[in-house]
């Protein structure tokens, strides 16, 4: 019965694995070529990124229109505490992100109330608002209009000089972020973040102080998206204001529904799936922002759960097949 | 264990609820009934904190708990099922009576996140809860099917379950049997006799009256929002206001 409900087939557990090792081997098969480690460097923060905001949306149900705002805060935050007090880059990038989980939670403790089209309109005004501290900041703490510099990344004196080391750490962040998303929705928080999104007063009547939850979900994913935008400037070494605009919000919660909600493989389906989108669309010139909305459209008309919904349905419907097949013995 | 002290709940300028005053007593189930609109559901939403009463309180083991939150009044003892069907529909079957656990488990947000030894072990330890549970309602072969894929009957079984695993001491059923069929109905009443052996007090608003008279020990009739007469099953039914009420006439 304990096997059954923990719902562990040996499929599941080799999946993980399989995917740390073809991913450890990428910067073997790509040798010499600088761009795609680049790319593969921004998808895994990007990855990062997302799952944050699936914590929130996928499975507490909660919209937000705002999270470059948190991106901005993580990158300016640990930037300028590198820059200023010279403070060792990993120790900033938590700080940040622990500082842009406070911002989140603030935020949410009024926005608790709002609901789906109000809360996006909220958390709109919230990115318009960080947007506008950043290019007209107390001091000119942010540098304003002209971006702000920063380190590339070194843990205990050792430099993350190439795109090939830092893929490594880019790595360890993503295993270390939807490790700690795997564990935190598969638990008593996880389930009453879902409770919240599938029947909030239910949610409420069965002993969920709904809006504690939903403090949690916006505090737990502007840490992830903060420690994203962290990892970000400590790769570039360089941001602009101009990075943290709306479409920048949107281009996460396209990601999102473009790979599935509600999952740990959703997101990272979208985000390289979106992320190769626009660069091979690049070729287009002129038409790329044409046809890369049309593909959008496509998909997210078509496969209503995303890429990854879309697979597992495909899945469901192989695997019903091959259970027929053997007497429907496979099929539970 | 319940007592209701004049609960006035108003809308605008309609008075769902008019100065209902019920004891519930411990260990037996009592009914409230009457005609469709008489402010019943109103009345449970009051008492399980959805609405703050205007006037009125509601005592709760000697303690007030009229205003307050509905996950307050959850923890103080009292849960519920819902008139409308209330699951979390695409969570499994086994979640949801997880979700019913919540009050009741104690790990936090941190030792969730970083799944401690502890943690490990009270959610094993749910797990198995959860699963007793759903044998206690006759639903462990649906542990992993989504919650809104069962028939109707076995949603209601489901919410039942679901709010007995926050181990009230009172629960509020509000229509239990509706869409049951007859088999399912008494199914259901072997269900309430065993829900009563656990300790739990019951108080159900229900339609059935042949379930009703059957098995509550006390009644409680409402009317267009006030209470028209309190007793036990046969004094019920012998009341002339009562039949009045439900048949009409003069």
């Amino acid at each position: 019965m304990q096997k059954s409900l923990a719902n562990n087939s040996l499929g599941k557990k080799l999946i993980a694995p399989i995917a740390i090792l073809l991913a450890l081997g990428m910067p073997l098969y790509v040798r010499g070529a600088e761009y795609p480690l680049m790319l593969a460097c921004i998808i895994q923060l990007y990855v990062v990124a997302v799952s944050g905001l699936d914590i929130l949306f996928g499975y507490c149900g909660q919209i937000s229109l705002g999270h470059a705002a948190f991106y901005a805060i993580g990158a300016y935050g640990s930037a300028i505490l590198h820059n200023n007090l010279g403070l060792p880059i990993l120790f900033t990038m938590f700080v940040a992100a622990t500082l842009a989980a406070l911002v989140g939670a603030v935020l949410a403790i009024p926005a608790s109330k709002l609901v789906f089209h109000f809360l996006s309109l909220a958390t709109v005004a919230f990115g318009e608002i960080v947007y506008q501290f950043i290019v007209h900041s107390p001091g000119g703490i942010t540098k304003d209009f002209n971006g702000i510099f920063s380190a590339r990344l070194s843990i205990f004196g050792f430099e993350f000089s190439t795109y090939r080391l830092w893929y490594y750490f880019g790595l360890a962040c993503v295993i270390v972020f939807l490790t700690a998303k795997y564990f935190l929705v598969h638990s008593k928080t996880g389930r009453a973040f879902t409770a919240i999104r599938e029947n909030s007063h239910a949610a409420n009547g069965m002993g969920i102080n709904v809006r504690k939850y939903k403090v949690m979900a916006f505090a737990t994913s502007a840490f992830y998206t903060a420690f994203a935008g962290a990892m970000y400037i400590h790769l570039v070494g360089y941001v602009h204001p101009d990075t943290f605009l709306r479409k920048q919000s949107v281009l996460f919660l396209t990601m999102l529904l473009f790979g599935g909600t509600g999952s740990l493989t959703g997101p990272i389906l979208g985000v390289i799936s979106v992320e190769l989108l626009i660069e091979s669309l690049r070729v287009l010139q002129d038409y790329q922002g044409f046809v890369y909305g049309i593909l959008l459209l496509i998909v997210i008309v078509a496969l209503p759960g995303g890429l990854f919904g879309g697979f597992k349905n495909v899945w469901n419907l192989l695997a019903g097949r091959l259970g027929k097949r053997r007497g429907g013995a496979g099929a539970c | 264990m319940l007592t209701t002290d004049k609960v006035t709940v108003k809308f605008g300028g309609l008075t769902a609820v008019n100065q209902v005053s019920v004891h519930v007593e411990a260990h037996r189930i009592t009914g409230l009934i009457g005609p469709n609109g008489a402010g019943k559901t109103t009345f449970f939403n009051c008492i399980s904190g959805v609405y703050r009463p205007n006037s009125g309180s509601v005592i709760f083991e000697g303690n007030h708990i009229e205003g307050k939150k509905p996950y307050q009044v959850n923890r103080a003892g009292i849960s519920r099922t819902y008139q409308i069907i209330n699951l979390f529909k695409k969570m499994n079957v086994l979640e949801n009576v997880l979700v019913g656990m919540h009050p009741r488990l104690k790990s936090g947000y941190l030792s969730d996140m970083f799944r401690t030894p502890s943690q490990r072990r009270e959610e094993k330890a749910a797990y198995e809860r959860a699963y007793e549970w759903l044998k206690f309602v006759d639903l462990q072969d649906h542990a992993l099917d989504p919650a809104g894929s069962l028939s109707y009957g076995k949603q209601r079984l489901l919410e039942i379950a679901r709010s007995l695993a926050s181990t009230p001491k009172l629960i509020l059923l509000d229509e239990p049997a509706a869409g049951m069929n007859s088999k399912e109905k008494e199914e259901l009443d072997e269900l309430l006799k065993r829900i009563l052996e656990l300790g739990v007090t019951v108080l159900m608003v229900e339609h059935d009256m042949k379930l009703v008279m059957g098995i509550c020990h006390y009644l409680n009739v409402l009317s267009e929002g006030k209470l028209l007469a309190k007793g036990t099953p046969s004094e019920i039914q012998n009341n002339p206001d009562v039949i009045q009420a439900y048949l009409g006439g003069e």
